[in-house]
């Protein structure tokens, strides 16, 4: 909300420039956002008076004006505007001055000097539009400047107000809360009440009193809307960022920013019959004032008359009952809506205007009359007619429930001591009820605190003023438990250590893909959408991080990457009927070169087995690297994919890119994909720890042909498996394909590790061994001896 | 004899001629060899008289020793001579690069998150998560954001369907945590959360970690010694002070915004507050025996503090470039 200082001064007699209104404000829970310069109009626009005026000789719409603005000789200035006449007071632009769309410069205008401009309402930032001269009040001195006259020489505060402050949306309840922290006394401006003419014949029916509590209103006839309001007016709405329409109009708006209380007015010539505040009924709909057309769901509460909706309680009003430049007279309508009966309404129509913005946090239900008649003691005085009685329907009104408030309580909350004469003074300062209880208060809050429910919103109030810079900084004093620490798990920075020691950059990519990425790369057709994506390429919640990575490998490559390796553990998310499910998963790629270039090693690209070797040794040996037995991922290459498994169950996959994706990603080299449930890394094998034998091991190596088909880890499985005594290693360390063999064929060479703990293994008990093992493969997959 | 001992001299210009061990060694044979003629002389020695043989065997014996003195010197020599050569020929350009791959780096807010969950850890801070789609009753309802509050506004949050969002904070977890444990209790839990936003400060994901603490006697100062201690550590830097400025969250009462004395300054790093008594009933927990705080800090913000950077996209870009400056 944007706060006039001029306009809150108008609140105390005494001087508040002494205060530090941004400290001050901020300190005490309204925040300051940003202080500005009421007006930046340059000092080169002053009040001029049109001393001597003469029609054109070339130009029928154009004047030439003498002007006088303070200086011995008149300008002389040459004006289009229809109201120029002998003896206004005007802004007047003098050469040099800047406006926001041009500067004033010396010119000729049909072959007549002209050294300046006349403004309108519009140069001077009141209003959008304009059609003549802004007419000064004739008092004013010439040749002062503008901001001078128009008191527009002000500081802005922009509050950024916390949800439960609505009592500060006005001046008056900034200026309550600033007399309460700094004891300067308030100035009392309510206006209990003004006379009647008439007794008004409008009928009015509340029907839904819980949604509105109150309803007053006041008919006002034989006003004059087209006249001009006084410009202190006008720059007071100008400093709360409204612009002015009409004098009913304006005025309503002024009393909302002064007191807090939105008012309508409606022209009553346009209601007919009884005005009725009541729900809406399902498709009725209603043109609002901003020229959107509404349909109702007949949860809105709304006002109309006897045929159709008039307005949107509490938060716009329509079209048809609107005032108008012609109206002559009006009903005024001030009332109590419910906050629970309004909030969400708004923004169910895409609106938030001034009005929502105040009801749906709660209006000074003891302030309406005040307000109403404020507005109508403005309206009365600046367009004339005469005013009804009031029309007053309420009931239900809320009633603020007695709180206690324990000052031990407030010292055990706070962890500081605060006396109980403080609590007093605090709560009293802050015009709540106080009635002393021992050394505890019972307390009631205004009516316009919507906010102050329980003890613990009081003693926020007491130490809000008290000051929250006196709460000092104190250790907790604990029990000194160790907690306990799992040394069957590693933890998750220790294996985000492990990549990186292995070369990979860890990287942290949005949750969200593209719906398509998310359905073709990643295989999901029953994506978790977001109702309101950012953007498109963010809507869908992804299942797998292969799309993220991918987009960004791509941006590294186009910074001219020639290596990327990355990973990141994060969360997917997955649909199941209405469930949604999340799993942490451990998932990155690596592109490019093996190692960075350098002098010591020839250069080449990366091939599936560093990955693999890479996972093995991250993973210290807990995967296993299987021929897939569930469907291949599309995103990967069905000759070069490994499913990975922990303890017989599928945990994730690695793979080269399938060639149709790397096409897709316009991607030059290989891309290796990984993916593996955190769990499956996180869980540590207890191993026995064997004391090593004393007596050398004896290696042997065999090579034998098999069919080219067989995966070699088959073989060091099957052996594994069959647990032959003293055979302590087993694994495949040459590979060849080639001429010398029989095509269809590879010969695999084994190496064999044998020992035993008590003694050195005699030749014969090797060969055994060795013949054990070439009898198995053999019988199991026709391993010939090469 | 005269002949015997010129032959020390022609041994010594003999020797000194090798240039190598084995050349030495050929050259070796010609004087002390079986057909050398030391041992000609050696054998001439029977011929000689009772007296005479001593004196001779003497004799060639000083010669043969004077000769094999020359050999050794000039074996010493050539010896020292090769391993010269070999030192010099192996040595290598030492100021190559070595051989390696290049290291990878943890993400900032990786290495951030861990130094938080360490300080806090060592206070006897437990670490709990919660689900990053959260039903609107965990993330709002329960934290007293009943439906249609003004203050779901101020979370600008990503919806799912009806009843599910996008985590908007971490504080879900403590309805989550408090259910399902009883007092006393601390807890951080760190993760990521979601708002619609985006620009230089604002990114629709960032990370936050929120704190809890329920006990009997645990105070609004207890909360700002907490959080003053933490920043000081995180920061190395004792110099720094907390400044509590009045703040609305529904879930806390009295609520406050943290700030960070920084450069003359004071720095936004999160909100705070004494854990309202109506989230503790909605877990059960007596608010008349038990009180507690609760505090969520911007991880990000932190970061960015910590290593002087002034924009948040290039958290979630990962260029490398940027993302290997953070050395593991």
């Amino acid at each position: 909300m944007q706060v006039s200082k001029l306009w809150l001064q108008d609140y105390f007699n005494e001087s508040i420039d002494s205060v530090d209104l941004e400290q001050v404000l901020t300190m005490a829970g309204l925040e300051v956002e940003d202080i500005q310069n009421f007006s930046d109009l340059s000092d080169l626009i002053v009040v001029g008076e049109i001393i001597g005026i003469e029609k054109h000789q070339d130009a029928d719409r154009l004047n030439i004006c003498q002007v006088n603005v303070g200086d011995k000789e008149p300008l002389q200035i040459v004006c289009g505007a229809p109201n120029a006449r002998l003896g206004i007071k005007v802004p007047c632009a003098m050469v040099g001055a800047k406006l926001p769309e041009f500067d004033i410069k010396k010119a000729k205008l049909r072959g007549v000097e002209s050294h300046g401009m006349l403004c309108s309402e519009k140069e001077i930032g009141f209003s959008e539009e304009s059609d003549g001269l802004y007419e000064l009040n004739s008092d004013l001195g010439v040749g002062q400047t503008i901001k001078n006259a128009l008191s527009l020489n002000d500081t802005i505060y922009v509050l950024s107000l916390t949800p439960n402050r609505a009592d500060c949306l006005s001046i008056m309840g900034v200026a309550r809360e600033i007399s309460a922290l700094t004891q300067i006394p308030l100035k009392a401006k309510d206006i209990d009440q003004i006379e009647s003419s008439f007794k008004s014949k409008q009928n009015v029916v509340v029907e839904d009193s819980k949604a509105c509590p109150r309803y007053c209103g006041r008919e006002i006839r034989g006003i004059d809307n087209t006249k001009k309001l006084p410009a202190i007016i006008l720059s007071r709405l100008a400093s709360a960022g409204v612009k002015s329409i009409s004098p009913v109009v304006d005025i309503t708006n002024f009393v909302l920013f002064e007191i807090g209380q939105p008012l309508h007015a409606f022209d009553s010539k346009k209601i007919s019959g009884s005005i009725v505040v009541r729900k809406s009924k399902p498709k009725e709909s209603l043109n609002l004032l901003n020229d959107q057309e509404i349909e109702f769901t007949g949860n809105e509460l709304i006002i109309a008359d006897d045929k159709q909706p008039l307005a949107l309680a509490g938060i716009m009003g329509g079209e048809l009952s609107s005032v108008e430049h012609d109206t002559s007279s009006i009903f005024l309508e001030c009332a109590y809506f419910d906050p629970a009966n309004i909030a969400g309404r708004a923004r169910s129509f895409g609106l938030n205007t001034d009005s929502s913005h105040r009801f749906e946090r709660g209006v000074d239900f003891g302030r309406t009359l005040n307000a109403l008649n404020r507005a109508s003691e403005l309206i009365l005085k600046y367009c004339g007619g005469e005013g009804s009685d009031i029309i007053d329907i309420a009931s239900n009104l809320p009633e603020r429930q007695p709180i206690a408030i324990r000052t031990k309580r407030v010292s055990d909350i706070l962890g500081v001591d605060v006396s109980a004469h403080d609590v007093e003074k605090i709560l009293k300062a802050l015009h709540f009820d106080v009635d002393k209880n021992g050394d505890d208060y019972i307390v009631k809050p205004p009516s316009y605190r919507f906010d102050i429910e329980i003890e613990e919103d009081l003693i926020e109030e007491v130490i809000r003023i008290y000051g929250y810079d006196s709460i000092p900084a104190i250790q907790p004093v604990i029990e000194s438990n160790i907690l306990s620490a799992n040394d069957k798990e590693r933890s998750t920075f220790s294996i985000k250590s492990s990549f990186c020691d292995y070369g990979y950059d860890e990287v942290i990519t949005y949750s969200f893909v593209d719906k398509e990425v998310e359905e073709k790369l990643h295989e999901n057709s029953n994506s978790i959408e977001l109702q309101n994506p950012i953007a498109s390429q963010m809507s869908a919640m992804r299942s797998k991080l292969w799309g993220s990575h991918l987009e960004t490998l791509t941006y590294n490559i186009n910074r001219g990457q020639s290596q990327v390796r990355l990973f990141e553990i994060a969360s997917v998310y997955k649909k199941n009927k209405s469930v949604f499910e999340e799993k942490v998963m451990l998932s990155g790629l690596a592109y490019g070169d093996h190692l960075i270039e350098q002098w010591s090693e020839k250069k080449r690209q990366i091939n599936y087995f560093d990955i693999k070797g890479d996972l093995e040794g991250i993973s210290i040996n807990s995967l296993e690297f299987r021929v897939p037995e569930s469907s291949n991922p599309k995103a990967l290459h069905p000759g070069q994919t490994s499913e990975l498994f922990h303890n017989e169950i599928s945990v994730g996959w690695l793979g080269r890119i399938h060639p149709a994706w790397q096409q897709h990603y316009e991607l030059t080299s290989n891309v290796y994909l990984f993916e593996v449930t955190l769990d499956a890394l996180i869980h540590k094998k207890v191993k026995k720890i064997d004391i090593p034998s004393k007596f050398n091991p004896i290696r042997r190596d065999i090579a034998v042909i098999i069919d080219k088909k067989i995966s070699t880890g088959e073989l060091v499985k099957a052996i594994k498996n069959e647990a032959i005594p003293r055979l302590v290693d087993f694994y495949p360390f040459d590979l060849y394909e080639g001429s010398s063999i029989e095509e269809g064929k590879k010969s695999v060479a084994f190496l064999i590790l044998m020992q035993d703990t008590y003694k050195t293994l005699a030749d014969q008990d090797v060969n055994k061994i060795v013949e054990s093992i070439l009898v198995l493969l053999k019988n199991k997959f026709s391993a010939k001896l090469r | 004899m005269e002949d015997l001992k010129k032959l020390i001299k022609e041994a010594e210009l003999d020797f000194s001629q090798c240039k190598s061990l084995s050349d030495l060694d050929h050259t070796k044979a010609k004087y002390l060899g079986k057909s050398g003629p030391l041992t000609e002389a050696m054998r001439g020695l029977s011929t000689l008289s009772k007296e005479e043989k001593p004196k001779v065997g003497a004799f060639i014996n000083d010669i043969k020793q004077s000769i094999e003195k020359a050999l050794l010197y000039r074996k010493k020599l050539i010896q020292d001579e090769e391993l010269n050569f070999q030192l010099e020929s192996e040595s290598i350009d030492i100021s190559l690069p070595g051989r390696k791959q290049s290291q990878g780096s943890l993400h900032p807010i990786t290495i951030s998150m861990n130094r938080i969950q360490s300080l806090f850890h060592s206070i006897g801070f437990d670490i709990a998560t919660g689900p990053e789609i959260e039903d609107d009753y965990h993330n709002f309802t329960a934290l007293n954001i009943p439906e249609e509050h003004p203050a779901r506004a101020m979370h600008d949050t990503f919806y799912i369907d009806k009843n599910h969002v996008l985590r908007t904070h971490t504080s879900p977890v403590q309805v989550r945590y408090l259910k399902n444990n009883t007092p006393p209790l601390r807890i951080i839990s760190p993760g990521r959360v979601y708002r619609v936003d985006s620009d230089a400060t604002h990114s629709p994901m960032f990370h936050q970690v929120e704190g809890l603490w329920v006990d009997e006697r645990v105070s609004f100062a207890n909360l700002k010694g907490v959080i003053q201690d933490f920043l000081q550590n995180f920061f190395e830097d004792e110099s720094i002070s907390v400044r509590f400025r009045p703040s609305f969250f529904p879930f806390t009462e009295p609520s406050a915004e943290i700030d960070m004395s920084w450069n003359d300054g004071w720095l936004e790093i999160g909100g705070c507050g004494m854990i309202h008594p109506s989230v503790l009933s909605q877990v059960n927990i007596d608010s008349e025996k038990f009180q507690g705080f609760a505090f969520g800090l911007g991880v990000e913000r932190l970061t960015m503090i910590k290593y002087g950077i002034n924009d948040l996209r290039p958290f979630f870009t990962n260029d490398i470039r940027f993302l290997k400056q953070f050395e593991n």
